[in-house]
């Protein structure tokens, strides 16, 4: 059957209905006035009895669709009553005004039909139907209580609507990898996602400021405090990123947060929504690729300072290279025009001296002691240099042997100024013997050079070993020197007194002292002017532990 | 004075064959005294001599172009018919390395040039002695 229009049987109302749409069926199906009003009876009479009797019944009319294309009008009242000898009286009744009446008793539902036959079925198109259809639910009301019927209907089918809608619309968000919330103005959270209340591990009926506090890291509360108090009063949308708690591991990961001010239909903001979403993951990345960065920038510092210790170590070999260079000059180009000085000047002496009057063989004289100072001058930058480009070979030295002939080498002069030398005996280490004997025939040279007139020349040569350095003490009783000059002394070029008193080049204790160091010693000296002068050279009695790290 | 034997003296330094001349002369060597000016030279020079015609020493300076003393030592060396000349190297600098190569190569002996009339007598005294073993 094809249903036009639904009849519910409560009450006396619905009985003039249910008669008026079954004549007005009848009418619109083309049957005359007298048809039209038995069957609409015959309706009632049923009608009468599902609303006396029954509970829930209902009246559905329709057209049947018969074979050979005939078609008939229908009327079902259904209802869920016991068969009672009413509804009995009342079919037959029914059977007396219309041709076809049928009785179905399923368990307690009972269903009776009345059919009523058309003739002229043809005319009845689809479209025709639903013509009926538009009919019936534009039908106007019959009476107030009709059109408050049909608004109730109407309001119970939006409300199923609704609950529907709202049941998928939780499913979804409660489903949602989000957490959603919607708050009013007074700051009461009106609606939040189960994600959320998961998440936090509080009912939504706890979650006001308070609670808010208690969930956000304390880094984070001053601030999201602030943005809070901003959004309330700009009414624009906030996003910031907090650390929250998470209820079952007891973490604060962190979440972004948006809300967005909702405005009703005035225009003013009584709602705020909002969703936080999970970022740690992100932030953990954000924060490595941070942490990378700074990785990547130290390692360009260090590629950088790399680059600049490598430039400043080709500087310094070429600077080496520069000094060799002019090892070299001095060693041979510088003295080479010396050398023809010195014999032009031997020459004239030897040859001219007849023709050479006093006065200009006075000028020869300083001539050549210039020059004489000039080869000194070379010979002490020559050593003094070489001292820092050669690698020397360490041995076995006796300290003793070197001093004995040393104080051989200086036989005369210590003859010649009536020094007194006293020394200790001076145990072997391991060192260069060149070089060694190089340091302390400077230091026995001063010594004796720097004597004063009219006293005794005396030369101490002390030692005090320990089991890994020794410590060996040159001291004289001469014009020793200002204490505070005692570190100046030993740089290049230095000179403490006059040449004409005391000739020297002032290279001599720099060489000591780059000897010392080259044997990973030290050497210092002390002194008064007018007094003494002591020098003390501390060599470690083996080279050993240096050799992996010089 | 009348000698059969000459001494080949090779220096790139012009003055230095004035004031070697000197030395010699003063010693009374200085007509038996030739001057080359580089190694190359002194090898060809020595190339057209005849066997009894050769220098009996030959003086190298150790800092020339072309060829060095001692490359030209060398050299000199691996010839059998000049290995035998007595060859002397002299040089501005004192350096114990190069001292050192030079008698490795078969100098007999190793001077640095002298700074004074004393020591160029000196040095002219030794080289007689060598030609004094070596005429033996």
């Amino acid at each position: 059957m094809k249903e036009i229009v639904r009849v519910s049987l409560e009450n006396e109302m619905d009985l003039i209905l249910a008669h008026k749409r079954s004549m007005k069926l009848a009418e619109l199906c083309g049957l005359s006035l007298s048809i039209q009003t038995t069957f609409a009876t015959a309706v009632s009479e049923i009608a009468r009895c599902a609303i006396e009797s029954g509970a829930e019944a209902f009246m559905l009319l329709g057209i049947d669709f018969l074979k050979a294309n005939r078609k008939q009008v229908t009327a079902i009242v259904y209802d869920t009553a016991p068969y009672t000898p009413k509804w009995q009286e009342a079919v037959s009744y029914a059977k007396r005004l219309a041709d076809n009446v049928k009785v179905v008793r399923n368990g307690a539902h009972i269903e009776v039909s009345l059919h009523l036959e058309i003739n002229f079925a043809g005319v009845i198109s689809p479209a025709k139907l639903e013509s009926f259809i538009q009919y019936f639910e534009s039908e106007p009301p019959i009476s107030p209580y009709d059109e408050i019927r049909r608004k109730n209907i109407q309001l119970q089918d939006l409300a199923q609507r609704l609950r529907e809608s709202e049941a998928s619309y939780s499913f979804l968000s409660d489903r949602l990898p989000l957490m959603i919330f919607s708050v009013n103005h007074l700051g009461t959270i009106t609606f939040s996602n189960k994600w959320l209340q998961d998440y936090l591990g509080i009912p939504i009926t706890q979650l006001d400021i308070a609670h808010w506090q208690q969930v956000v890291h304390t880094e984070d509360q001053h601030r999201m405090a602030s943005d809070l108090n901003q959004l309330i009063i700009n009414k624009k949308a906030l996003r910031q990123q907090y650390r929250l708690r998470q209820n079952s591991t007891g973490k604060y990961l962190w979440h972004m947060i948006s809300i967005q001010p909702a405005e009703n239909d005035r225009d003013l903001t009584t709602q705020w929504v909002g969703f936080i979403v999970d970022i740690h993951a992100q932030k953990l990345i954000e924060q490595t690729l941070k942490d990378n960065t700074e990785l990547k920038e130290t390692q360009q510092k260090l590629v950088y300072h790399q680059q600049q210790l490598e430039q400043k170590i080709e500087a310094l070999n070429r600077s080496n290279y520069e000094l060799e260079q002019f090892a070299h000059l001095a060693s041979h180009d510088l003295q080479e025009p010396l050398r023809k000085l010195f014999f032009y000047a031997d020459v004239l002496q030897q040859k001219y001296r007849e023709t050479i009057d006093a006065s200009g063989v006075q000028i020869l004289n300083n001539m050549t002691q210039a020059a004489g100072r000039m080869k000194e001058l070379i010979r002490d930058l020559l050593a003094y240099s070489e001292l820092n480009q050669r690698e020397f070979e360490f041995g076995e030295v006796n300290l003793d042997t070197i001093l004995e002939e040393l104080l051989k080498d200086f036989e005369i002069v210590i003859r010649d100024k009536g020094a007194v030398v006293r020394k200790q005996p001076l145990p072997i280490i391991h060192g260069n013997a060149v070089k060694l004997r190089q340091l302390f025939s400077n230091l026995l040279s001063n010594a004796l050079k720097y004597s004063k007139a009219g006293v005794t020349p005396q030369i101490d040569i002390t030692c005090l070993q320990t089991p890994e350095a020794l410590a060996i003490t040159v001291r004289d009783n001469g014009i020793g020197f200002d204490p505070k000059q005692q570190h100046r002394i030993f740089e290049l070029f230095e000179r403490l007194h006059s040449r004409s008193r005391y000739p020297g080049t002032g290279i001599g204790l720099s060489i000591c002292k780059r000897i010392a160091e080259l044997h990973h010693g030290s050497i210092s000296a002390t002194a008064e002017a007018g007094e003494y002068a002591s020098f003390q050279v501390t060599l470690p009695l083996s080279q050993q532990s240096y050799i992996h790290t010089a | 004075m009348n000698h059969d034997f000459k001494i080949l003296v090779v220096d790139d330094d012009p003055e230095d064959h004035f004031i070697m001349q000197e030395y010699f002369s003063e010693a009374g060597l200085g007509d038996i005294v030739v001057f080359r000016e580089n190694g190359e030279e002194a090898l060809s020079y020595l190339a057209g001599l005849p066997p009894n015609g050769l220098p009996a020493l030959i003086v190298l300076d150790l800092n020339m172009p072309v060829l060095n003393g001692l490359q030209t030592l060398t050299m000199l060396k691996e010839q059998s018919h000049l290995r035998h000349i007595q060859v002397v190297i002299y040089s501005t600098s004192n350096n114990d390395h190069e001292r050192q190569q030079c008698l490795e190569q078969g100098a007999r002996d190793y001077f640095v040039k002298p700074f004074t009339l004393e020591a160029g007598t000196l040095m002219i005294e030794r080289f007689r002695q060598m030609l004094a073993e070596s005429l033996q």
